[in-house]
């Protein structure tokens, strides 16, 4: 059919953010033991709390098996072969973007990140990770005006080394899975975020992930705590160049919201997705949870993920707080052979808490897009309710697209809705537009931005604009 | 457990047939189903052994009917009570499937088994001799509606098989009807093959006493224009699981389900339905209900199959719960895995209570609390038992559940 071919043809956009930035690295020997963890926790400068946890969880993890129960189809990662620690070699402590390596600024202008002075137009600090450390951050000195902190983890551990300890591994223990234990016993850096009480942070916070090596994965670790009335957006983009070889990414992401306080965490993925022949591209085994301790806290997820040949990821909210909220908002396409299995996870703890999930698939080509996802109301979550929806969009007839949501009740006076539904870009609809002079991309693009309404509105407008960007590129696009 | 003591060893089975022989060897390595895979994983493991506890009731048990009388058109058989039927007259005829017919079949279906998912007919298959086998072949129109009953003894476990093939352009209603007795297990394993343009109202009345435990599997296959309607009832059974497995192995045909469970105390009863498409066209509606009072445990797990070959598939699927204590608890899970892109698939979920309103609304009208919930509750069965076939009047179905809550 010439329409369908049009449709992937529309899919089939390349991926802009493939190469390689030719840097002077450091990087630490292949392998993983006891050794490279203190090691790593050396080079950090870290104290020996944080040692005892990555020794605690590099245990754990040897006692664990691979989870298998996604279905997913890849070769067996040899965790031998992966380097845990490459930075760009630099200056010890930079004291100014000046003594940044213009090297490592013309990548991040190249993604379009502005890290340079006369770039931070836009009002959006950023932190920016290359491979295992972070380069920079910018507008600190603004934020630490309202009592904001925002720095690498690293730093973090060093200049709040009190806050670290006392919430670091509380929203996902060591223990808790697989890729969670990995990451707590090897991660190199990622971003910290404090919000005093009652502060709403003034801009929004961004990172920005970009995996330059191909041997080494990435192992960034996000810690967000919002103080009792404070509330901030938080924004993260990936990207990585192309490889024929397979990167590991095994992300921690753990959220704190104390009493009415509010966090929007709002992801763009575009790690490479492989080639067509599903060659290369990056295995993106991510934990992500929020834990709403405080009363009327509320924790928003929104992700727009196009990226990764394997997805495997769950960001969850664990409600305890008497009538607070989570939300988890989604597009998820997949094209190639990429495989994605997505979802969310709502424990409903507390009373009267409430939860919306929205969760859009789209599967084009080879690929796989599945939504896994657990809704669970607890004994004591009297008078909660949760909704949910999830549709699924196929182009083409290779695609596959898969519901698993799990639901559990244990309460009564709670209410649980869920729909799901699939359908495709019709003949019918794209005639009707052409019809009425609309081009074929464009009509395409109108549906599926359409379909994807409803999560679009959810995103920042940072985001949001990128987003719509990226339907307009075909599907595939730029990442902000 | 010494059911899978007995498998294990599987010397102490007298005059194998060809089938169990085969069934006891897919067992011998593994005897029981993985408890950790999607299908078990909810179940019950102490409910669960003490299904498997009783010793196998090998000997003729007579049945003393307890049901209403039926009415002179309806054939009413019951498996394992000798029962033999031929009958054949100008419009229809009703035979006893011949012994090649039916090992031919069974070893067909055994073929494609899979260790954890069929487990239930394994075990059947396994357990169950030549008597308690019921094979029918049925064909023509203007069929009497047929009720069928497999029914377990005190202190024994009870396996019954029924396979049903209907000839192509056949028409008939079938209610089935599974009893548990006191301290009981009953392994009930359903075949049915609908031929070509053939239509089938099947009903399922599954109920229990103290402590009776059912583990029934139904599949069926259907060919193309087929029409397949299902409602089913399950309640009283301390642990019950009921198993449908749906192929329209050429696309092109119908299937209605409408299912209801409802556990009390701290029962556990169980829903497993698959519903595969092998062709294009095809059509499904399906809904299922449950009720969980008490400390007891409702599970409803539905998946949706539908290959690149089953194009302009209808599917949809609705999961209804009724969660009435704060002790009970309820799991659905309905899932679709979908290739086919020109499909139109849907799936819904919602567990809640009794609505508050509607209660209050009745209650200023002068109605009692107890009298509006069942007032409710009745709209909520109502639903699934008009959808059951064959004199389902006649067994007060509804005031057996009304009268129950």
């Amino acid at each position: 059919m010439v329409n369908e071919n049009l449709v992937k043809d529309v899919v089939k956009e390349p991926y802009k953010y493939g190469f390689v930035t030719d840097i002077e690295t450091e990087k630490i020997a292949k392998g993983l033991n006891e050794n490279v963890i203190r090691l790593i926790s050396q080079k950090k400068e870290e104290p020996e709390y944080l040692l005892d946890f990555r020794l605690k969880a590099f245990k754990k993890w040897q006692k664990m098996k691979e989870p298998d129960w996604a279905g997913l189809g890849y070769k067996q990662i040899d965790y031998q072969d992966i380097i845990y620690y490459s930075a760009p070699k630099q200056k010890e402590k930079i004291s100014s973007l000046d003594e940044v390596d213009p090297k490592l600024l013309e990548t991040f202008d190249k993604l379009g990140i502005p890290l340079t002075e006369q770039k931070k137009l836009t009002n959006v600090a950023v932190d920016a990770v290359f491979d295992s450390v972070s380069i920079a951050t910018t507008f600190r000195e603004e934020l630490a005006e309202h009592g904001v902190i925002f720095c690498s983890i690293s730093e973090a551990v060093k200049n709040h080394s009190d806050l670290i300890e006392k919430y670091l591994g509380t929203v996902v223990p060591a223990s808790d899975n697989y890729f969670a234990a990995l990451n707590s016993a090897v991660f190199s850096d990622g971003s910290f975020v404090y919000i005093p009480k009652g502060v709403t942070c003034p801009m929004d916070l961004s990172s920005y992930f970009r995996i330059n090596s191909g041997d080494s994965g990435q192992f960034e670790r996000t810690l967000i705590i919002a103080e009792e009335s404070s509330s901030v957006s938080y924004l993260e983009g990936c990207t990585a160049p192309m490889f024929d070889t397979n990167t590991l990414h095994a992300a921690v992401v753990e959220l704190i919201a104390l009493d009415d306080a509010s966090i929007k965490y709002s992801t763009v993925q575009n790690w490479y997705a492989g080639d067509e022949e599903g060659i290369g591209g990056i295995f993106n085994f991510v934990t992500k949870r929020g834990k709403c301790l405080g009363k009327r806290s509320k924790i928003s997820w929104s992700q727009v993920e196009t990226g990764s040949a394997i997805t495997w990821k769950y960001p969850s909210c664990l409600l305890l707080g008497e009538e607070s909220v989570g939300e988890f908002y989604s597009v998820a396409l997949t094209n190639n052979l990429q495989q994605a299995d997505t979802g969310t996870k709502m424990i409903h703890i507390g009373p009267k808490t409430k939860s919306t999930i929205v969760s859009k698939g789209i599967s084009a080509g080879n690929s796989i897009n599945s939504y896994r996802g657990l809704v669970k109301m607890g004994t004591k979550a009297k008078g909660s309710r949760n909704y949910s929806q999830c549709d699924s969009m196929l182009i083409g007839d290779q695609a596959s697209a898969n519901t698993f949501p799990y639901i559990k009740s244990q309460q009564p006076n709670s209410e649980i809705e869920h729909e799901a539904s699939t359908c495709r870009i019709s003949e019918d609809q794209l005639f009707y537009l052409q019809s009425r002079g609309i081009q074929f991309e464009e009509a395409v693009s109108m549906m599926v931005s359409g379909f994807c309404r409803d999560v679009f509105n959810q995103l920042p407008m940072e985001f949001a604009a990128e987003a719509d960007k990226l339907l307009a590129l075909k599907l595939e696009g730029s990442v902000g | 457990m010494q059911i899978i003591e007995k498998i294990k060893t599987n010397k102490s089975f007298d005059n194998q047939t060809e089938i169990q022989k085969i069934c006891l060897d897919k067992l011998k390595s593994s005897p029981l189903p993985n408890p950790k895979s999607e299908e078990w994983r909810l179940s019950n493991k102490s409910k669960f052994s003490n299904f498997l506890d009783y010793s196998l009731n090998e000997k003729d048990q007579k049945f003393d009917t307890p049901f209403p009388n039926t009415s002179q058109s309806n054939i009413r058989l019951v498996i394992g009570d000798n029962c033999q039927i031929n009958l054949i007259n100008e419009n229809y005829s009703i035979k006893q499937l011949s012994e090649d017919k039916l090992v031919k079949y069974i070893k067909e279906q055994i073929s494609c088994f899979d260790q954890n998912e069929n487990w239930s007919d394994l075990l059947n298959l396994s357990l169950n001799c030549k008597k308690n086998t019921l094979g029918l072949k049925i064909s023509g129109s203007e069929i009497p509606p047929i009720e069928i009953f497999s029914h377990a003894s005190s202190n024994s476990l009870n396996a019954k098989t029924l396979i049903i093939f209907l000839e192509k352009n056949c028409d008939i209603d079938l209610l089935q009807i599974n009893l548990g007795k006191d301290n009981s297990s009953l392994s009930q394993s359903t075949f049915f093959c609908l031929e070509e343009n053939s239509s089938l109202n099947h009903g399922v009345v599954s109920y229990g006493e103290n402590k009776s435990n059912l583990l029934n599997s139904l599949n069926v296959i259907q060919q193309k224009n087929s029409e397949y309607n299902l409602g089913s009832l399950h309640f009283k059974f301390n642990y019950a699981r009921f198993e449908i497995r749906i192929k329209q192995s050429e696309g092109n045909a119908k299937t209605n389900i409408k299912g209801m469970q409802i556990t009390k105390k701290d029962e556990q009863i169980s829903t497993y339905t698959k519903i595969d498409f092998n062709g294009p066209n095809g059509f499904l509606d399906q809904i299922n209900k449950s009720l969980a009072d008490d400390k007891s445990h409702a599970i409803f797990e539905g998946s949706i199959i539908v290959p690149k070959i089953a194009q302009k598939t209808n599917a949809s699927q609705l999961s209804r719960n009724l969660l009435l204590s704060n002790l009970a608890q309820i799991d659905t899970k309905p899932q679709l895995e979908i290739i086919a892109d020109d499909v139109k698939c849907k799936h819904g979920a919602t567990i809640s209570q009794l609505n508050e309103e509607e209660l209050f609304y009745m209650r200023t009208r002068g109605i009692t609390l107890t009298e509006a919930s069942k007032l409710q509750l009745s709209s909520y069965f109502q639903e699934i038992i008009s959808f059951i076939p064959v004199s389902k009047d006649k067994w007060d179905l509804l005031d057996k559940l009304l009268n129950e809550n």
